[in-house]
């Protein structure tokens, strides 16, 4: 797989990045680059490998369901770009 | 001015009453101020800092002390969260950003009496190895090559970390490391790096860049003091999921250096042409020495070493995706003003994520993608599984791993390769102990031709951080490295 153009703006959508025209070219360049370094996995065999997503072997804790005073309306509000009583504001979504 | 203080000494010298927390805040705020060219620092917190001092001071008065440690003034990476303090990840998106809450690793900064001087400057999100990637612009390494006069890259992504220690801009500080981000710029700036085993420091409060992957450590100018700070630093934390219950130890209080017995491998696929001969030359000392004092030096294999770093710049960039999905000019930081939503979201990334953060975004994206996440993020975790069960082996056979920190010193600021893969590869002797969750420390043992600090690293088994700490005070008192950078940017 190669990224081209129509490729790197769907990635782009995906990623809800913008990606403007003058910066398509050297953004293929580069991502490419990586696909290729990346690519040398291939040629090695993992069919009886399991994969690790975390090195700790520990197991998940319980912990008890307690109510704290942690994350208050006013606290989570407080670096909003744009709130309007105890709502964050956006763009209309619907027409 | 040319001082010895360490974490060690400080304490000393606050106990005997010869320096006040205030004093001594002063004068590393003073080294601040006059060292701006270092660009270490994102944010200075004059005022606090001074008000913490004073505090200090009086619960000495009183003898009411949180800690031996309280009232030294230390350098916070600007991706810890500070409590009222601006905090960037030195990034446009954060760049507005006072967390209302504090980290679970500065807080028990706080709790042992420490005073922050100020946020960090590092690379964006952490990611990057030169401190270049930094929406404040690069750091400067204080240290400069005897043949010329051009700035050098600190390393990174804790390079302002790394920077500000070497330079005395503060005595210690606070890092992270994900895949050589303490290891790397510790090399390259003469200091001693610590990345502790994976789930050692609770990641809580930390801005997050791959989860399974970051760790919190300490960048300092002894082998000492890295013991002292893991001590204040480390422990289980309920808020990290992901942290140990495995119990910590008295880092400092057993730091015993008697090496007599252990056994230190040296591992062959780490061995390569292209490393400078300088630096094979310290490896191939320091393995002398360790027999010297008593080790038994033996070859082993890692054979999965050449698949580190590509297993790497897939995991990382997957999980860096998702956790920087979160910035969407919703909740925080910055908004830039879009036609509708989504084209608000797409607006507000682009112009407030820097290129490598895209970059690394976009291939995250690909791989986590349908039709592509068996072939290569399901892939490289299980390379990271065959990588894992390298170190369990070698782990059978020896005690600790010696190999360099970095495939070379320090380099100049311009001449930075623009071909990313290049740029990944100053990470390929870390990047391995990160996969592994293994700990790993960044030691300082000699200078290259050009005057600029060598690295070495040793690694022992998960969770093993006081052996690791007794092999590198081992090596520590033995060279007495002493090595300190002209300070150009005082003249």
């Amino acid at each position: 797989m190669e990224f081209d153009k129509k490729s790197l703006l769907k990635l782009g959508k995906l990623a809800r990045i913008s990606i403007s025209e003058d910066k398509l070219n050297n953004l293929s360049k580069d991502l490419n680059s990586i696909l290729e370094f990346v690519d040398q996995l291939k040629e090695i065999n993992t069919d009886q490998v399991d994969p690790t997503s975390n090195s700790l072997n520990q197991a998940l804790e319980v912990r008890d369901d307690k109510v704290d005073n942690q994350n208050s309306t006013e606290d989570v509000l407080e670096n909003a770009p744009e709130k309007e009583m105890d709502f964050f504001v956006v763009p209309k979504v619907i027409e | 001015m040319k001082n010895n203080y360490t974490l060690k000494s400080l304490a000393t010298l606050l106990e005997n009453n010869k320096i006040s927390s205030k004093e001594l805040t002063s004068e590393y705020l003073k080294n601040i101020e006059s060292g701006k060219e270092l660009n270490c620092y994102n944010t200075v917190s004059k005022e606090k800092a001074l008000i913490d001092a004073e505090k200090s001071d009086e619960r000495r008065k009183s003898q009411n002390l949180r800690s031996k440690f309280d009232g030294i003034p230390i350098g916070i990476k600007d991706l810890f969260c500070t409590k009222g303090v601006t905090t960037t990840a030195s990034s446009k998106i954060l760049s507005n950003f006072v967390p209302n809450y504090e980290s679970t690793v500065t807080q028990k900064c706080d709790d042992a009496g420490l005073i922050s001087l100020g946020k960090l400057n590092c690379d964006e999100f952490a990611m990057g190895s030169t401190n270049k990637t930094s929406f404040f612009g690069p750091v400067n390494n204080p240290w400069k090559s005897v043949n010329s006069n051009n700035k050098l890259v600190p390393g990174g992504s804790s390079g302002g970390s790394a920077a500000a220690v070497s330079g005395d801009l503060c005595v210690a500080s606070l890092g992270t490391d994900t895949g050589g981000s303490i290891r790397q710029p510790a090399s390259f700036t003469g200091t001693v790096g610590l990345k502790p085993s994976y789930g050692r420091v609770s990641r809580w409060g930390i801005v997050a860049f791959a989860s399974s992957l970051d760790q919190a450590g300490p960048i300092t100018k002894t082998v000492e003091d890295a013991a002292i700070f893991l001590d204040i630093i480390s422990g289980h934390d309920e808020k990290d999921s992901t942290s140990s219950v495995n119990p910590k130890e008295n880092y400092y209080e057993n730091l015993n250096p008697d090496i007599k017995g252990m056994k230190i491998g040296i591992p062959k696929e780490f061995r390569s042409d292209k490393l400078p001969a300088s630096t094979q030359k310290s490896w191939d000392e320091c393995a002398d020495l360790l027999k010297i004092n008593g080790a038994e030096i033996l070859d082993i294999s890692l054979p999965h070493t050449m698949s580190a770093l590509p297993a790497y710049y897939i995991i990382a960039p997957a999980e860096a995706s998702s956790n920087l999905a979160r910035y969407d000019g919703v909740r925080y930081g910055l908004r830039v003003k879009g036609n509708d939503l989504i084209d608000m979201y797409e607006k507000t990334r682009s112009e407030g994520f820097g290129d490598e953060v895209k970059r690394r975004i976009l291939i995250g994206t690909y791989v986590l993608s349908s039709g592509y996440y068996d072939a290569y993020y399901i892939k490289a975790q299980k390379i990271r599984s065959l990588i894992k069960s390298d170190y369990v082996e070698a782990f059978k056979k020896v005690d600790a791993i010696l190999t360099p920190s970095t495939p070379s010193t320090a380099f100049e600021i311009a001449n930075e390769p623009s071909d990313p893969v290049q740029n990944y590869l100053n990470d390929i002797f870390t990047v391995p102990v990160n996969l592994a969750g293994l700990p790993g420390i960044s030691i300082p043992f000699a200078n290259d031709e050009n005057n600029l600090p060598i690295g070495l690293q040793l690694i022992t088994n998960s969770f093993e951080e006081q052996k690791l700490l007794n092999v590198a005070r081992n090596i520590e008192e033995t060279i007495n490295y002493s090595e300190t950078p002209e300070k150009w940017w005082l003249k």
